[in-house]
């Protein structure tokens, strides 16, 4: 039996609407309220699917504006998910769905060759071909992954400890920002255990409609994250858009899996480095404060963790953060969602979204940005010509600046 | 001064119905309805077409009629009838002695009556109790009264007929024991019309004693009154009836992109007695509960009241009184040329109507065959049209409104192709999300003479019968009806008002939960925004 989700619940009020950045971007989408719990009653009596439904980017802003607590986006997620359950989606979407597992079987190639083999012109070209657009900011694949790396990390001797879920952006093309996400967890007395056994959390699964995926690996994760769990070890992670997965996504998806293995909701690692500060583990100020020149960065607050209502975090930590001026985009939006906007009909949806933030990154005088979800960053990047970095990666600088080792 | 053969008095099923297989037959025929179109009760049931199930065990010969009609409506009326099937459920609260007697009354009848697994029956069905004991499946069937009302009118006209609505019939001439004529009273006009004719037919329904009143006749019909719950989903592909001797609030029809459930049964002296209750609708949602467990869980969109037009010569009540059909032929209390049809269903319409227009046209020496069990109503759109017509509309919707539309699609699909050669952009918008109605299909039915207000639209089109129950809609359509200059009978306010008030109507027995939000919604809108409720001074005080 499929899970379904009762649409009584909407009133039709249009919130969703006037917050759908897609609907604001392309006549062609026909808007959260009707996509969601108006055509699921169009579902129940049978009618084909609407061919608008793909353009909806899973980014939640439906669900952070309702006022009645409709979970629309899970609505059309699961009519994707019966939908591609009748029509297998295309090459293009496995290839954006399944990133970790490619990495996974090029994992022999070295980095230079892979990226070579992706990013070079005429691959681009065949991509594009494919459907994804060869304007999109494909992300480079590292040298070596995150976990990879992390087994040459010294940790220095700790006595407590944090189990930390990378989520595959960090793993596959962003190591860095995992090591430093090391070595800040260190600092503020942490042993970080990365298990091997984690997979992708299945989010890029669910919005390209590859449900069966998506539900092998959450009970896979599930039953990591379930021993860990019971050794009573706190586990993090620094993506918001893993950690929505795992705290309302995977419950409503898979509610018999959460009742096999029990839930256990991720924790936002930048609270959790806040909780550090406050319990005087982490030490964020200094004497020689005045040595270090003012950072200016202009944070960006992702869609997915928004929709989490857990505050800015992230951006809390940028302001107990000495020297640091960090001011809020609160621009909307980034458009990329994850893959859609690398995906060659949304690619100019993503950018026209996107516009608001661009400009108000390159306005802003800061001399860098900052957002904890890996492809929001790549999209900043190509959109305003402006670095973007996690919140922990500025940290860790400022840290090591401030406390030469 | 009009002249015709017959004037058939009643717009719902069966009048529509006679109408149609007179003209079929030759005959030359008026119809007066005194509201809109299927104002009576044919727009105010379940939307079920019985199998006969529910009848099998009291009454076996209603239930063989009910089986056999249910078969030609299919045929006929596919536009109107959505082919679900149904389920007879034991719950724990019924007599499992009833089961076998039931079942050998399904098979006298011919009813097509099978046990199901109830694992298997809960499978189709996920919402319906786990508690059930045993099921059968039927044909049953549901079917879009308002839809077959008007579809039969179509067919009627192409045969020859006229359909005169809002229009009340005042007094019935007589001339040596014989009829000779009609008065009716135009209701929007106020002007008054007659009609010369040799016969009447009185298919006025639960009106019928009154217009046998007109003519000096003393009927036995009785008015009884049932209520009906509308909730917001499907959350039931298939009629679920209770297996049990037939009760109150014991049967859920999904009906389009809604559910009913339903009805009550009582006495009233008033054949427009249809202003649902608080009370009703919490009873009915006991009485649902065994069948379906959640049924307080989902949101009642609204509830809505209808009359059944009982026959009760002999005194009978309430569910004990016959709900079959009888042709009285009045020419034996000595006025020739009139002919009434008592209580009956809407499942066996066609069969009510062929058996009354025999006896007309017995009288008049017409011997053409009834042919209204082999022609469809409304012949099916050809593919072609459809995929053109996939280019102005929704086309997930598109069956949906071709159905709605009958003969009239080809129509609204030229208007629409002609404003997009002029090159409008966007020229057709949906004006409700809720039920996937566009402006094309509105402007198309508000132009029809027939049509006279928001509410005429909204039987044809569906317009406002959604999740928002018209807080939308309405003031899109409105507007859109006002900047395409089609005119109205009432002024655009008047007429937001008075739809707003019917829709009102039938939210406020059922006036808590989300639909009380949604309906807060709708007063902020119209009376607070807009000030549609008409405190024109509240500045001065």
């Amino acid at each position: 039996m499929s899970v379904r989700i009762n649409p009584d619940q909407c009133i039709a009020c249009t919130t969703c609407v006037v917050h759908c950045p897609v609907a604001e971007a392309t006549p062609n989408f026909l808007g959260p309220r009707m996509i969601g719990p108006a055509y699921e009653r169009f579902r129940l009596l049978g009618l084909a699917e609407d061919p608008s439904l793909h353009y909806c980017a899973n980014c939640k802003n439906c669900d952070i504006s309702c006022p009645h607590d409709v979970p629309v986006s899970s609505i059309n997620m699961l009519a994707r998910a019966e939908q591609c359950k009748k029509q297998r989606p295309g090459l293009r979407d496995w290839v954006l769905a399944h990133g970790e597992l490619q990495a996974r079987w090029l994992r022999l190639i070295p980095a230079g060759l892979k990226n070579f083999g992706m990013l070079n012109p005429v691959t681009r070209a065949v991509l594009d071909a494919l459907g994804i657009d060869k304007r999109a900011p494909l992300p480079r694949f590292a040298s070596q992954t995150f976990r990879q790396q992390a087994r040459g990390f010294r940790q220095s001797g700790q006595n407590r400890k944090v189990v930390f879920f990378p989520g595959c952006y960090v793993d596959v093309y962003d190591p860095r920002t995992g090591l430093d996400m090391l070595w800040t967890l260190n600092r503020a007395g942490y042993e970080v255990i990365v298990p091997d056994e984690f997979v992708c959390c299945g989010l890029p699964m669910v919005a390209n409609g590859f449900w069966q995926d998506a539900r092998a690996n959450a009970e896979r994760n599930l039953a990591t994250l379930a021993r860990w769990r019971e050794q009573g070890i706190p586990i993090i992670t620094g993506c918001p858009s893993c950690a929505l997965m795992f705290k309302t996504e995977l419950p409503e998806f898979f509610p018999d899996l959460a009742e096999k293995h029990g839930l256990t909701p991720l924790e936002d690692a930048q609270e959790f480095l806040l909780d550090c500060v406050e319990r005087g583990e982490l030490r964020l100020e200094s004497e020689n404060r005045a040595s270090l020149p003012e950072l200016r960065v202009i944070y960006h607050a992702p869609c997915h963790l928004r929709a989490q209502g857990n505050g800015l975090p992230g951006l809390e930590l940028m302001r107990r953060l000495p020297g640091v001026a960090s001011r809020n985009a609160d621009a909307g939006c980034c458009g990329i969602s994850g893959s859609y906007g690398f995906k060659k009909e949304k690619y100019a949806i993503a950018q026209d979204i996107g516009a608001t933030l661009f400009r108000t990154v390159r306005e802003s005088g800061a001399h860098v940005a900052v957002s904890e979800c890996g492809t929001c960053r790549v999209q900043i990047l190509h959109g305003s010509e402006l670095p973007c970095l996690h919140p922990v990666s500025i940290v860790r600088q400022r840290l090591e600046a401030l406390n030469p080792a | 001064m009009l002249e015709t053969t017959v004037v058939v008095i009643g717009g719902g099923a069966t009048g529509m119905g006679t109408l149609r297989d007179l003209c079929m037959r030759g005959v030359p025929a008026i119809l007066l309805e005194q509201g809109g179109l299927a104002h009576g009760t044919s727009s105010r049931f379940h939307g079920l077409l019985h199998s006969g199930g529910r009848y099998a065990v009291n009454d076996n010969e209603s239930a063989r009629e009910c089986i056999e009609e249910n078969m030609i409506v299919r045929r006929i009326g596919r536009q109107c009838v959505e082919e679900t099937e149904g389920f007879f459920a034991l719950t724990p609260g019924d007599d499992p002695a009833y089961v076998e007697p039931w079942a050998e009354a399904c098979r006298k009848a011919g009813i097509d009556a099978q046990e199901l697994d109830v694992a298997e029956a809960l499978r189709l069905e996920p919402n319906l109790s786990p508690d059930i004991r045993r099921v059968f499946r039927v044909p049953d069937s549901c079917v879009d009264g308002f839809r077959l009302a008007l579809h039969n009118a179509m067919s009627a006209r192409r045969h020859g007929g006229r359909v005169m609505t809002y229009h009340e019939v005042t007094a019935i001439h007589q001339r040596n024991g014989k009829v000779c004529g009609v008065t009716a009273r135009n209701s929007i006009s106020g002007e008054s019309l007659e009609i010369a004719c040799q016969c009447v037919v009185n298919a006025a329904g639960s009106w019928s004693g009154r217009i046998a009143g007109l003519a000096g006749l003393d009927v036995a019909v009785s008015p009884d009154r049932g209520t009906l719950i509308v909730f917001n989903h499907r959350f039931t592909s298939r009629v679920i009836n209770r297996l049990h001797p037939g009760a109150d609030g014991d049967i859920f029809v999904p009906h389009g992109s809604i559910t009913i459930l339903g009805t009550t049964s009582t006495p009233t002296e008033r054949p427009d007695d249809t202003t649902p209750t608080c009370t009703e609708v919490l009873r009915l949602l006991d009485l649902g509960e065994p069948l379906f467990p959640a049924v307080r869980q989902y949101r009642i969109l609204r509830a809505f009241a209808g009359t059944r037009p009982l026959y009760t010569p002999g005194n009978a009540a309430g569910r004990k009184a016959s709900r079959n059909f009888h042709v009285v032929d009045h020419a034996e209390q000595g006025l020739e040329g009139m002919v009434s049809i008592f209580g009956g269903k809407l499942t066996t319409y066609r069969l009510m109507a062929e058996r009354v227009s025999d006896n007309v046209c017995a009288r008049l020496g017409v011997h053409a065959p009834c042919r209204t069990a082999d022609e469809a109503l409304i012949p099916d759109p050809d593919q072609a049209m459809l995929r053109r017509a996939a280019r102005y509309f929704p086309v997930q919707g598109l069956q949906l409104m071709a159905d709605r539309l009958g003969d009239d699609l080809p129509d609204v699909l030229q208007q629409v192709e002609l404003a997009g050669r002029a090159g409008e952009s966007d020229g057709n918008p949906l004006l409700c999300e809720c039920e996937m109605v566009s402006l094309a299909e509105i402007e198309r039915v508000a132009r029809d003479p027939s049509t006279h207000s928001l509410t005429d639209i909204r039987l044809r089109t569906r317009l406002g019968m959604g999740t928002c129950q018209g807080t939308f809609c309405s003031l899109r359509t409105i507007g859109a009806l006002v900047e395409h200059g089609v005119p109205l009978e009432l002024s655009p306010t008047d007429n937001v008002r008075r739809f707003l008030q019917e829709r009102w109507r039938g939210l406020r027995p059922a006036l808590w939960g989300t639909q009380a939000r949604e309906m807060e919604l709708g007063r902020a809108v119209y009376a607070g925004t807009l000030n549609l409720d008409g405190a024109a001074n509240e500045q001065d005080n």
